[in-house]
């Protein structure tokens, strides 16, 4: 169980534009990411999640399960294509081919902000999963590149991240690129 | 964790005659707070500086310094961030943009000429070298903080070099060369 009422009083106290790192545990990762989307979608974010670990159709179905409105949620799913699914976008969907696919991401990221008014919030689902999949230098360029262009855009990020099982390296190069790190 | 490094820096300031370079290694989780203590106290005492950074762009960094309640008119900022990024950068005046192949020579240039725009006691603070060398090879990222590093101990001003790092970067090799060239470590916990 996650402490809900520190991740809330973390989350409702940031200014905007700032970009978070969440560490959390195996066993409260599922929950820390839902309850975060939860409280950030009440406040009138939209958000949009890129989903290392998830396919759409199971994260979908959570948020509703959670009742976390998905109108106000556009999934970039990396996982259904890797696995041969034969899926197809939707208006709150975007399939890519992998988690490798970087550059289309970050194009993904570009392309999807452009068309959303209001504040948004760009959730990285997770740090660890993508690492996995990842040369860590090339990632670390990643991260800072999609930081960059978040924080030109004005736009709140949220960085998910299993404490102890990523690269302490790795994970230095990724923390200090954040404003804050929240450990639940 | 101020306390630390407000007595560090007055320390390698006392010490040296000539320009000092110093580098600082941070807690990871404490990173911008320990950089935005670092300039406040240095702008506090009277000092002008060229803030070189490579984590967040100009619109960023500038705004987040002055919530921290530091003086930015007291910095021209070398915005490596946004070049780094590919991203478009805005003009102007406080923020010298660069080109987005990082040419080394052009950086180097880009912070000297900054230098000679500020007044009185100045200083250079490059938020990270381990973001720089992601970017581009040991070599020039090494090239970079020796050129930096002759420039400000060649300088007849007394000019302050901050290289910073963050702990659990500082023993690459390449960090451990840079720091065997500074004049003053310091260590700082949160």
């Amino acid at each position: 169980m996650i402490d809900a009422k520190k991740l809330e009083a973390e989350l409702m106290n940031l200014p905007e534009g700032w970009i978070v790192l969440l560490e959390t545990s195996a066993e409260n990762a599922l929950e820390a990411g839902l309850a975060a989307i939860k409280i950030l979608t009440d406040k009138n974010y939209y958000f949009i999640v890129i989903s290392a670990s998830r396919p759409c159709s199971n994260l979908l179905s959570l948020y509703e399960k959670n009742s976390i409105d998905s109108g106000k949620i556009t999934v970039i799913d990396c996982v259904c294509k890797s696995q041969n699914l034969n899926v197809k976008d939707s208006s709150n969907v975007l399939h890519l081919e992998s988690v490798s696919a970087l550059n289309d991401i970050s194009i993904s990221i570009g392309k999807i902000i452009g068309k959303i008014k209001g504040n948004k919030f760009i959730c990285i689902d997770s740090v660890t999963t993508m690492l996995i999949h990842n040369k860590p230098d090339v990632f670390a360029r990643f991260i800072h590149s999609v930081l960059t262009k978040m924080r030109i855009n004005e736009i709140s990020g949220l960085l998910l991240s299993l404490e102890s099982e990523t690269n302490k390296e790795v994970r230095a190069e990724i923390a200090q690129l954040c404003d804050k790190i929240i450990r639940i | 964790m101020i306390k630390k490094i407000e007595k560090s820096l007055e320390t390698a300031i006392k010490k040296h005659k000539t320009g000092t370079v110093i580098m600082m290694e941070l807690p990871a989780e404490a990173y911008f707070e320990a950089n935005s203590a670092t300039v406040k106290l240095l702008t506090g005492k009277g000092f002008e500086g060229v803030y070189v950074s490579f984590h967040r762009p100009f619109k960023s960094i500038s705004s987040m310094l002055k919530q921290e309640g530091v003086n930015i008119n007291k910095l021209i900022f070398v915005d490596v961030a946004s070049a780094l990024g590919g991203e478009i950068q805005e003009k102007t005046p406080r923020c010298v943009h660069i080109s987005p192949e990082i040419d080394i020579d052009e950086l180097v240039r880009a912070i000297y000429t900054s230098l000679d725009r500020l007044e009185g006691k100045k200083f250079v603070f490059v938020d990270s070298l381990t973001t720089m060398a992601l970017y581009k090879p040991l070599s020039e990222t090494m090239r970079f903080s020796e050129f930096l590093m002759l420039t400000v101990r060649k300088d007849k001003e007394k000019v302050l070099l901050v290289f910073n790092v963050a702990k659990d970067l500082a023993q690459k090799k390449f960090i451990q060369d840079i720091a065997l060239h500074a004049d003053e470590v310091v260590n700082v916990v949160k």
